[in-house]
């Protein structure tokens, strides 16, 4: 088979089309301290300035040889548009949100004032957009371009307090869909600038997992909101949820998505068993042992399993760790390379 | 069964499933009717609590049921509190608990303050987002004999090494035995940064501070005279209050 541009590849994985060989991708954060000394685009200006945040995310592709670029690293872009603190000021670790406006119980339930234009213009949000624009600019069609946001639940993590809405689920479950409503527009707005300044696709991050939540959670407060937003988005939709989900996949079948990216703790054969003709699958390479701790033979046996199991596009679990070797993430694309279909 | 059995029994299962006005209202009845308030905390609160741990443990239950089980026994605690007489006994051991830096993320660590308070141990709270000379500094100050990590994030779990490698530079390494957990953690990854123990939940991390201790030569065993009972109550009391003031305040 004639060889693919990386996005052709990706897409072609995607939608279930022949590829030449398995598509490697880079769907969360591939970023890492060795990939920030390389192009020299470290944190915190990687974080928060478009350049900087471009010329690292473009490392996932030129340096590390993936399929696409992402370079909304981190969870916290929409937090702080939406009232929440987080520190941007760190240059070794990834910034997250450390407070919460609507943990109040007197705090009012409401988007800033001005949404969407207010939202669009934050510092931060803008930043990422313009970082997709320049992503764009720079790879043209040849690389796919991926985009971040985060569904309500994740956002209800941010804005609500984890631990208040996780209690709330049970004790004050009008709180709960108060919150989700009204975060509901903000992925769909974020998504919608990301795709006009040139995403190819979003990856939707809503971390109603099964370390936290039994799936029935999914399915009364989440699902229905899934399926009324993501036939809005633009663009194909890649949904991210972290931990155990194999007991959930069916849910977030039936809500749109094109593609769910999986994490190491669910084998990729049950998984690919699971979603087989409902959507399309990636991952699952293991972060924190194999990618982190271990080296370039053991990434590629992972990988390697990925593919024979079925996985569409094979990619890292979730966020690397920083401190991930190079060489490792590179192994996970050499071993799609070694599986070229003649 | 006499009325007092019916009040364990109410106590046990209205815990269990986070009904905290019918907790409270039980727990009053109780006092009222001159039931010892160790007999209503280790004869239903305490395993009201701990068997919520073994339905989390066992994916009957999720954290939600898990906060709401705890906020119940709240309630109860506000009423039996007033009723100790803590006659002194000494903690049966010393953790440091943190959430690793870069992560905010504490709800299972607060869980596990329960449990670990609820068996007896003297747990020092150093909250979220620790760094590791934070860690270092905390072992000089506190000399426990376990320390406890958490991470909720693959991007985080690293700092389980860089807070080891930062004990063993300090030459504390071999002063404290280091427990560590978190939704993404596993026993291999535990092993493979030199932990000396893993625990997937609050459950096991109880068990698995016990072991530790005996390994290290102390003795766990506790329950008895009211003078323990009275000591566990206290840290009982103090860990499911702290949850709930941090619950919102959320990280501190």
């Amino acid at each position: 088979m004639e060889q693919m541009t990386s996005k052709q590849r990706f897409l072609a994985g995607l939608y279930g089309d022949p590829v030449d060989r398995p598509p490697a991708a880079s769907i969360v954060s591939v970023i890492t301290y060795e990939l920030m000394d390389i192009t020299g685009a470290h944190f915190p200006h990687a974080n928060i300035e478009p350049e900087p945040m471009a010329t690292l995310a473009a490392g996932a592709h030129e340096v590390m040889g993936f399929d696409s670029v992402m370079p909304i690293f981190s969870i916290a872009q929409e937090a702080t548009a939406l009232g929440c603190q987080v520190d941007w000021s760190d240059t070794d670790m990834m910034p997250n949100p450390t407070d919460s406006p609507w943990a109040d119980r007197d705090v009012e339930i409401k988007l800033p004032d001005g949404f969407p234009d207010s939202f669009l213009e934050d510092k931060y949000v803008k930043c990422a957009i313009d970082a997709i624009r320049l992503l764009k600019q720079h790879f043209g069609d040849e690389v796919m371009v991926l985009g971040k946001v985060m569904g309500p639940w994740t956002l209800s993590y941010h804005c609500y307090n984890t631990q208040e809405f996780l209690f709330d689920t049970i004790m004050d479950p009008d709180r709960v869909r108060k919150s989700l409503e009204t975060l509901a527009p903000v992925p769909l707005a974020y998504a919608a600038a990301q795709i006009e300044a040139g995403a190819d696709a979003i990856v939707w991050a809503d971390h109603a997992t099964g370390d936290l939540v039994r799936n029935t959670m999914y399915r009364d407060y989440l699902l229905p909101h899934h399926q009324e937003l993501i036939p809005q988005v633009e663009a194909p939709v890649i949904l991210h949820c972290c931990g155990k989900t194999l007991d959930r996949v069916q849910y977030f079948s039936e809500a749109g998505f094109t593609c769910y990216h999986f994490e190491s703790a669910n084998p990729p054969d049950e998984m690919v068993e699971k979603a087989a003709g409902k959507m399309k699958l990636t991952g699952n390479v293991n972060n924190p042992v194999t990618l982190y701790a271990r080296g370039p033979d053991e990434a590629r046996a992972e990988a390697q399993a990925a593919i024979d199991a079925g996985v569409d596009i094979i990619a890292p679990e979730c966020a690397v760790p920083l401190q991930a070797p190079v060489a490792n993430l590179q192994a996970i694309v050499q071993t799609c390379k070694d599986n070229r279909h003649q | 069964m006499s009325r007092e059995e019916e009040i364990k029994k109410g106590l046990f299962d209205h815990t269990l499933v986070g009904e905290a006005d019918e907790v409270v209202e039980l727990t009053q009845e109780g006092i009222d009717l001159g039931m010892d308030p160790l007999d209503i905390l280790f004869g239903a609160l305490i395993p009201s609590l701990q068997e919520v741990g073994r339905l989390f443990e066992i994916g009957e239950y999720f954290v939600p049921e898990m906060l709401v089980a705890a906020r119940a026994m709240q309630g109860a605690m506000a009423l039996l509190r007033p009723l100790l007489v803590d006659k002194g006994a000494e903690p049966i051991g010393k953790v440091v608990m943190l959430t690793v830096k870069g992560d905010v993320h504490d709800i299972g660590k607060n869980l596990c303050n329960i449990m670990l308070e609820g068996e007896g141990f003297d747990i020092v709270d150093l909250g979220v987002n620790v760094k590791p000379e934070e860690v270092v500094a905390a072992v000089q100050e506190h000399q426990p004999q376990l320390l406890g990590f958490s991470a909720f994030l693959t991007t985080t779990m690293p700092f389980f090494k860089s807070n080891l490698a930062a004990l063993s530079e300090a030459g504390l390494r071999d002063s404290v035995k280091v427990m560590v957990g978190g939704a993404p953690v596993t026993p291999e990854y535990a092993d493979s940064v030199g932990a000396d123990g893993f625990a997937p939940d609050a459950s096991a991390a109880v068990r698995l501070a016990k072991k530790l201790m005996v390994d290290m030569g102390y003795d766990v065993s506790m329950g008895g005279d009211d003078s323990e009972g009275a000591s566990a109550l206290t840290t009982a009391v103090q860990a499911v209050e702290e949850l709930m003031v941090k619950s919102g305040k959320h990280d501190e």
